[in-house]
């Protein structure tokens, strides 16, 4: 196995580190640098657990190699804060609309949210329906969760 | 997984680097196909080589007869560039179909074509496009019509380390329809679709491109049904005939997402409907 040295940013810190060629960016996440926020369900790209944000566009990590981070920048959950350092809006809102049960599915179902509201801040009901599409949630129903991204995009916006 | 990844940085320090590779190697563009078959065991290539970032392939440019994709161009990047919203609407039509948002992300057409699936959106889309492929090993260069790079399922006419550099699609100003059939209304993988290019004068149609995804051992290109649409007058009676020829053009199988019989009826439903929605 042959290392390649990994140079990015990760949650806004640079980062140089050698990692084998084989690694899967969910695994260099997880288990390289403990971030267990991000996680594995379906390990296909169907579920959307592993959502993260590179350069800002959602992407799921389980489906890439960490390889292809070389260069660029990962924000995982973790890396969403507030203003303040504390809750991220999103987080503040799923838990307000009791979006969250079970909480697996929630870092993905923010990581999307978080992308859409930054490339359109006046999502509509229907757009968050789709750029949701790939995220699948098997306790609490979706209609507590499209609340909860509406209530952060209209806050967001006030 | 394999044992080494390369990340050349440009398309000569690729040609460069490859006879020093393994011989056992494959291109890795947005993984979202290659990742996915190696977790399945069915990729098991000792050397990947990632393209992903390599400015070539990167990036959509305009010349006075085309609109160039690069292969590595980003299938969520296509609706928000310029020349593909305004020279490309059947593949800008196609996008909302393929996949889900974070895939697209991610997966790139370069691969779609490569992977060379039947049910490929993105490849479907282009062949309707009429767009031509254009290929690289080392300092030779080749280009051929899209609907001819494939010669089964998974399997093409790509040469060991042959590279897709990106795809032409004319600028004619035309019309056009993606409908999909799949489980659900987003994010599935077709039973069947319809890719429909069209240059319209009124009513007549002076040109149709009919491909169809999932329905033949290849992204099949239509040939007598868009020949046959080719000088018809937009009606409820061409839409019929057209839908009952494309029937007799496709070969469509049954596994576990369809039946063949079920396939081939809808791609007569979807031809007609696209036809109905040029119309309106």
């Amino acid at each position: 196995m042959r290392p390649f040295a990994l140079k990015c940013k990760v949650n806004g810190l640079d980062m140089e580190r050698e990692i084998p060629s084989s690694r899967s960016l969910l695994d260099f996440i997880r288990e390289d640098l403990g971030l267990k926020g991000t996680k594995e369900g379906c390990g296909e790209g169907e579920c959307g657990a592993c959502l993260v944000l590179l350069d800002g566009k959602a992407v799921n990590s389980c489906l890439m190699m960490a390889v292809q981070l070389h260069g660029k920048e990962l924000v995982t959950i973790e890396g969403l804060k507030g203003k303040d350092g504390g809750l991220h809006p999103l987080q503040k809102t799923f838990m307000e609309e009791g979006a969250v049960q079970c909480g697996f599915c929630t870092p993905g179902l923010i990581v999307a949210s978080e992308a859409l509201l930054r490339r359109k801040p006046d999502a509509t009901l229907e757009d968050i329906k789709q750029e949701l599409t790939g995220n699948l949630c098997r306790c609490t129903g979706y209609e507590k969760v499209l609340s909860a991204v509406e209530k952060a995009r209209d806050e967001r916006n006030a | 997984m394999p044992e080494f990844i390369a990340k050349p940085a440009s398309l000569k320090e690729l040609w460069k680097q490859l006879p020093s590779l393994p011989a056992s190697r494959r291109y890795l563009a947005g993984g979202t196909d290659l990742v996915t078959a190696d977790n399945a065991g069915a990729e098991t290539s000792e050397c990947w080589v990632d393209i992903g970032d390599l400015p070539e392939l990167n990036g959509v440019r305009e010349t006075s007869s085309a609109v160039f994709i690069g292969s590595a161009v980003k299938v969520s990047e296509l609706e928000r560039s310029a020349p593909v919203r305004k020279w490309c609407p059947v593949l800008l039509a196609a996008v909302p179909h393929f996949a889900s948002p974070s895939l697209r992300n991610m997966a790139t057409l370069g691969g779609n074509a490569a992977n060379a699936s039947p049910c490929a959106d993105g490849v479907c889309a282009l062949v309707a496009e009429d767009a031509c492929v254009s290929l690289a090993l080392g300092g030779k260069r080749r280009r051929l019509p899209l609907k001819d790079l494939f010669s089964g399922p998974k399997r093409t006419a790509l040469k060991k380390d042959e590279l897709i550099l990106g795809f032409e699609v004319p600028k004619r100003p035309h019309t056009g329809a993606y409908l999909k059939l799949g489980p659900r209304a987003r994010f599935g993988i077709s039973k069947a679709a319809v890719a429909l290019a069209a240059e319209l004068s009124g009513r007549r149609l002076t040109r149709a491109a009919v491909a169809l995804g999932s329905v033949a051992p290849v992204p099949l290109y239509a040939a007598r049904t868009s020949e046959w649409l080719a000088g018809r007058t937009l009606s409820a009676e061409t839409a019929a005939a057209a839908a009952s020829l494309v029937m007799s053009e496709v070969s469509p199988i049954t596994d576990a997402r369809s039946e063949a019989a079920y396939r081939r009826e809808m791609c007569g439903v979807l031809l007609s409907r696209a036809l109905e929605s040029l119309a309106a």
